[in-house]
């Protein structure tokens, strides 16, 4: 009984580990390569592509001959822009289906759909209207498509969210001689913290990692990391170095985050549907 | 001044005195429209403005410069049209492949996992690492491992004996496509599965093990059905996600080797060719395709939030 326990334990280790490797390699594949000289990428020597001298070439080809700061930056400043404005539209429309069932279930509804609705479908009308009125290739061209896809998952999300404070608590407000407003701002904003945060990262890193609309809409102003990464696989020659670099420093901050929101990830991953 | 509520505001009213304007939006009766109104006026503007654009222009013909109209034309295309229902077909087969392996690696690793051990914590947390990971930068991280000559796993299975394999071949490229996209995304039905299994009542398994009963018999008489809720939420939301499938696509064939999938074929018809006419139907015929899954998916969803109170 023992022994088969023992061995038992073993083939559970060595599953768990290969899943491990399989999950995670990729991930540091991209990190080695980063700091590999490009002799070392297009050696043919096996044992040469996990030993190397590692240097900071890569970074600094990728800030120097490529627009990358910018991009970076670019990137964070349509990612955060395209969250506040998702969350000042969000927080008090997810509080009113919360707490009043506002349209009888059918608006809430109608609002998660619009999740479904096709990117490509948008994508020429938008490109159209943004050529006509100077939107394209802008900062606020693409808040605004971000919002757009974002605002009706973080309704849903924070609706879940603001589901969970407990009516009482407001009534008790409301006999002390609170406002609605003031409920909303001083009460309940503060007990859903959590739930703020986690819509917020969740919207933070969509846009972040948005692709399709940041191809199609941007041109030279206001291109962002994954458009400009994707830039290094060129059909010609693939800048395998800078583009090693720049997945490292662009993949970063959603690595940070996925390990800082375990708990909630499931949770937004689901509409809030599982608690994880 | 915001210290009133509506029957106040009433009280008032009928004194004689006009509520200000600030006092009826906040009141009660206004109050939750008020806090709706931006969110339904944002939806309206960037929901309506495309369908009625692309309506006007699925019954005409041309590129930029001009259209015609053509009537039922475009649609009755679309039906005969081969590069429409190639990719059509292909994009439910990927989908298809994908939700079932990752459904079968989900719930192995996640009954695997289902105990107490050393690191539990740490080595969940690190299998979600990749989920939220921008998939077209993993893409291109895999299209360079799986690169013929230089890329790492053909070094490996070289070194080991097996030889390079041409994953980006007609013949598999598909394929490979799916593996990235499961790879990606299998941690999300193991972490679903895993949170439901723990959260299982114990006192009936045991009363099943008491009972003499198989662990095949248990699995499928009492832990599926007990996980059924949580294995429809993972097929809906995958569906959703999956059915988009575009990131993966730009950053390995770019469409090409048999792998052209519904998104991509309104990208190219729209953004390639410029065929504004053609584009619109096929866009309309995608939001049709999504807006019946989107039902049934939300639907489901409301409900799984509801029971889950």
């Amino acid at each position: 009984m023992k022994g088969k326990s023992i061995f038992k334990n073993i083939v559970f280790w060595i599953i768990t580990t290969v899943i491990l490797i399989v999950v995670l390699g990729p991930l540091i594949w991209i990190y080695l390569t980063a700091f590999k000289s490009a002799d070392d990428i297009m050696t043919g020597q096996f044992i040469k592509q996990i030993i190397f001298t590692p240097t900071l070439d890569n970074f600094t080809r990728l800030f120097t001959a490529f627009p990358f700061l910018r991009s970076f930056l670019n990137t964070l400043f349509i990612s955060v822009g395209s969250t506040v404005i998702v969350m000042i539209i969000a927080l008090p429309a997810a509080y009113s289906f919360a707490r009043w069932n506002t349209g009888g279930g059918h608006l809430l509804f109608t609002t998660i759909s619009t999740r479904m609705f096709p990117g490509v479908v948008a994508a020429l009308p938008f490109f159209i209207l943004y050529q006509r009125v100077g939107l394209l290739d802008t900062y606020i061209g693409l808040m605004l498509l971000f919002m757009y896809f974002n605002v009706s998952f973080a309704t849903f999300l924070l609706y879940g969210f603001f589901r969970d404070v407990p009516v009482e608590l407001e009534q008790a407000a409301l006999v002390d001689g609170y406002g609605r407003f003031d409920i909303f701002r001083k009460i309940v904003l503060p007990l859903v913290r959590p739930g703020i945060t986690t819509t917020a990262v969740f919207c933070l890193i969509w846009s972040w990692n948005e692709f399709l609309f940041s191809f199609l809409f941007t041109r030279k102003v206001a291109v962002p990391v994954t458009v400009l990464i994707s830039s290094f696989w060129g059909s010609i020659e693939v800048q395998y170095g800078p583009m090693a670099a720049g997945a490292a420093i662009g993949v970063l901050p959603t690595l940070i985050a996925a390990w800082f929101m375990q708990r909630y990830i499931i949770r937004g991953l689901t509409f809030g549907a599982v608690k994880g | 001044m915001g210290a009133k509520n509506y029957e106040v505001t009433l009280n008032e009213y009928s004194l004689g005195r006009k509520p200000s304007v600030w006092e009826v939006l906040s009141s009660e009766k206004y109050f939750k429209w008020v806090l709706i109104v931006p969110l339904i006026l944002v939806l309206l503007i960037f929901m309506i403005y495309p369908l009625i654009w692309c309506l006007y222009y699925s019954f005409r013909e041309g590129g930029l410069q001009g259209t015609v109209f053509v009537g039922l034309k475009n649609w009755e295309t679309m039906l005969h049209d081969k590069s429409f229902w190639i990719p059509f077909l292909r994009t439910i087969k990927v989908t298809a492949i994908c939700i079932v392996i990752e459904l079968l690696l989900g719930m192995g690793i996640a009954m695997l996992w289902n105990r107490d051990f050393k690191g539990q914590n740490l080595i969940r947390g690190l299998v979600l690492l990749p989920l939220l990971v921008a998939p077209l930068i993993l893409s291109l991280v895999w299209n360079f491992l799986l690169e013929y000559n230089i890329g790492f796993i053909n070094q490996l299975l070289n070194a080991i004996g097996i030889g390079r394999v041409k994953w980006w071949d007609s013949s598999y490229a598909l394929y490979t496509i799916s593996a990235i996209t499961i790879w990606q995304w299998f941690p999300f039905a193991t972490s679903v599965l895993l949170a439901g299994l723990k959260s299982l009542p114990r006192d009936v398994f045991e009363a099943s093990r008491v009972d003499g009963s198989s662990g095949w018999f248990t699995f499928r008489k009492l832990t599926l059905p007990m996980l059924s809720p949580l294995i429809a939420i993972i097929v809906l939301l995958r569906t959703m996600w999956l059915i988009r499938l575009f990131d993966p696509l730009y950053g390995t064939t770019r469409g090409a080797v048999n792998t052209e999938l519904l998104d991509w074929m309104v990208y190219r018809t729209a953004f390639v060719y410029f065929d504004v006419g053609y584009a619109s139907t096929l866009a309309l015929m995608c939001l049709y395709v999504t807006m019946i899954l989107g039902a049934i998916i939300f639907r489901q969803l409301i409900k799984a939030l509801n029971e889950s109170k």
